[in-house]
């Protein structure tokens, strides 16, 4: 029994290429080199480790070369690739070259599109990038993870998050400064007693600050508590829409304390604008006598 | 009409709550705008960038219809089969390679290169200078803005190219090329580098002899759907795609972060206007219970108890609503120069763009939210007991 299905993937190895295939699966004897295939296009393709398949550079699936699956893997989550179906390949170097070498190019067999370099001490890859750079003319020598250009999108990307974060916070200081209005406003007969009963005015305004603080810290912990609680449902559904291990929502502690450091001191203010006026008041005004 | 005015006399007697609410409700319309304005943002400029263009269909030797992977071979046989048909006005084969202008004094500055054929359609507006001409010697190239600023030099100038065309192959020798003009391209981001070349130009700069394409440019004469119709039954080794086809499928696979977060967001956004209308409505009916009562006594009935508040959260949200329109195209505008810094993001594209539909979302969603919010207050309203609820007023 052979099933024949045209399928596009990625095939990756030291060198990395997009190449159409054919691919095959079929029950045959122990042969061919090993490959790992990505879990999306073993759950694609129903194929199983052990199966042969067969991978072809050409779009035609032409010059097909058998292989068998030897493992099943989960590739690395990468965000520029969100979205993408992860249909992978990953093949010994000297495999992928032979596939891709047209015999024609003796270049072919030498060609790589990038070398990993593990250097002894981390400090020295700048140097030695820089060492590289001019010591190979025309190569591109560079820090892995130090890739302004692949990270420029996440910086976009955050900076439009802060953005509407912004935005979020100006809408809701102005509702919160809403509600406290309304609030303050059914106390004004306690106020009012309390000043006829001799509370100075900066005794009642530590109150006032006092409860802005606790119910400005409640209100942050309760967020930051919603927050945490709702990260793994976030993340979950993320990662179940795009087929991905990427981790969307993270609450760290800089988060949460950053988040504190915003919401307590609005609360406070808030609570603080919206009392002045009864504080303010003159006591018989605030008593409606 | 009664209703109407009552209620907008209850607002007007609270003018700082009122207007708090007011502008928090402008607020949070406002982001649920650009949300709304985010969700098909992308999908109708990118929609508009290729239509604007002048091809509908794209031909490619692989099911991805963009440039830069598996090459077509035999372009040429394969542009004339396709020109042949009936359905197709026009076709124009496309290659792109990638290299550097070496400047004088041994500078270079990397660019991306197209080889195209020169025709009455092409996806590039000449900004200075003139268009690409076969009969030019040295061969003419057509440079954008930014890659004219860093080469620095004047139309009419002959280039040093150096071509890498294939990752399996060393870069070819350099060869020369006569700056001839400076055109806008309408996928080029605001700081890429680009330039055109004839198709028979770029071979030669690339130092191979295969007539390879990475597309073929389609211009229908009678739709698009049936040029791909035909070219699909002529040559069934080729994968014909239309612009609706690639818009469709860049909506479901490369723009969905966006409307991932637009449809987070607007979720948000209303829970959060459900809240706020709710919580003001709710306080603003509890400090007003002994004056329902009261009104009630006098013979105001409870559905036109409960209209009053309802017509309160209109007007609130209705005023808040108009406001949110230019605060959130304003605001808009700030997100989407924020977001366009993004590279590979095309100049003429936007994140945010405008469509009356958004308008309708946007009331009918505000409208939904209104019905919500003051559901309970209404509630509230409506079941308030006349007797004990002024009793209780008059001993507090």
């Amino acid at each position: 029994m052979v099933a024949r299905r045209p399928v596009g993937v990625a095939l990756l190895s030291a060198t990395l290429a997009a190449l159409s295939v054919v691919a095959r699966s079929e029950t045959a004897p122990p042969s061919g080199a090993g490959v790992l295939v990505s879990r999306q296009l073993m759950a694609a393709q129903q194929l199983r480790v052990g199966d042969l398949v067969s991978l072809s550079a050409e779009p035609d699936g032409s010059q097909p070369r058998s292989f068998r699956i030897v493992g099943e893997y989960e590739p690395t989550p990468d965000p520029m690739r969100l979205g993408a179906v992860r249909h992978e390949v990953r093949l010994h170097l000297p495999d992928l070259i032979d596939l891709r070498a047209s015999g024609s190019n003796p270049l072919d067999t030498e060609t790589v599109d990038a070398i990993n370099v593990a250097v002894g001490s981390p400090s020295d890859a700048g140097a030695i990038a820089r060492r590289l750079f001019t010591a190979i003319p025309g190569a591109v020598a560079q820090r892995a993870g130090n890739d302004e250009r692949r990270a420029a999108p996440f910086v976009v990307l955050e900076r439009f998050h802060l953005a509407i974060a912004i935005v979020t916070v100006l809408a809701s200081s102005v509702f919160l400064l809403a509600l406290m209005l309304m609030l303050v406003e059914e106390r004004r007969s306690t106020v009012g007693v309390l000043r006829l009963i001799g509370f100075r005015r900066s005794r009642i305004l530590q109150h006032v600050l006092a409860e802005g603080v606790v119910i400005a810290l409640a209100g942050a912990a309760f967020g930051i508590l919603l927050s945490v609680v709702m990260q793994g449902g976030i993340n979950q559904f993320f990662q179940w829409r795009y087929d991905t291990a990427l981790v969307f929502v993270r609450i760290t502690p800089g988060v949460a304390l950053r988040s504190i450091a915003v919401a307590v001191p609005l609360g406070v203010a808030a609570i603080f604008a919206s009392s002045w006026s009864l504080l303010r008041g003159e006591v018989l005004a605030l008593t409606r006598r | 009409m009664r209703a109407f005015v009552f209620a907008a006399r209850s607002l007007v007697r609270q003018p700082g709550r009122t207007a708090l609410g007011i502008i928090g409700i402008a607020a949070v319309g406002a982001l649920l705008f650009d949300m709304l304005l985010l969700s098909r943002g992308l999908v109708v400029s990118f929609r508009d960038l290729l239509d604007s263009v002048g091809f509908d269909v794209r031909v490619t030797a692989t099911d991805s219809p963009l440039p830069a992977g598996v090459r077509m071979k035999d372009a040429t046989l394969a542009a004339a089969a396709v020109a042949e048909l009936p359905e197709v006005a026009q076709v124009i084969p496309m290659r792109t390679a990638s290299g550097e202008i070496v400047l004088p004094g041994g500078r270079t500055v990397a660019a991306g290169f197209t080889g195209m054929d020169p025709s009455t359609r092409r996806p590039w507006t000449i900004v200075s200078g003139q268009d690409l001409s076969p009969l030019t010697t040295p061969p003419a190239i057509v440079i954008n803005e930014p890659l004219s600023d860093a080469i620095g030099l004047p139309i009419g100038s002959e280039l040093t190219l150096r071509a890498g065309c294939d990752p399996g192959r060393a870069v070819s020798t350099p060869r020369t090329f006569r700056l001839v003009g400076v055109a806008q391209f309408p996928f080029d981001d605001e700081a890429q580098n680009t330039a055109v070349v004839s198709r028979d130009a770029l071979r030669e700069a690339c130092g191979d002899d295969r007539d390879e394409a990475d597309m073929l440019m389609v211009a229908s004469s009678g739709g698009s759907a049936a040029a791909v119709a035909a070219i699909k039954a002529k040559r069934p080794d080729l994968f014909p795609i239309t612009n609706e086809q690639i818009v469709a499928r860049m909506q479901t696979e490369g723009f969905t972060y966006f409307r991932q977060i637009s449809a987070v967001l607007s979720t948000i956004t209303l829970i959060f206007g459900f809240l706020l209308i709710t919580v003001l409505l709710t306080v603003s009916v509890n400090q007003r219970l002994a004056e329902i009562a009261a009104l009630r006594a006098l013979g105001f009935s409870r559905m036109r108890a409960a209209a009053d508040v309802f017509v309160q959260g209109a007007l609130l949200v209705g005023i808040g609503g108009v406001l949110a329109v230019p605060l959130g195209m304003a605001l808009s505008i700030w997100l989407d120069r924020i977001l366009k810094a993004m590279p590979g993001i095309p100049a003429a594209m936007h994140f945010f763009v405008f469509e009356p539909r958004t308008l309708v979302t946007h009331a009918a969603l505000l409208l939904a939210t209104t019905l919500l919010a003051s559901a309970y207050p209404m509630w509230l309203v409506a079941r308030l007991p006349i007797a004990s609820t002024l009793r209780n007023e008059v001993v507090g």
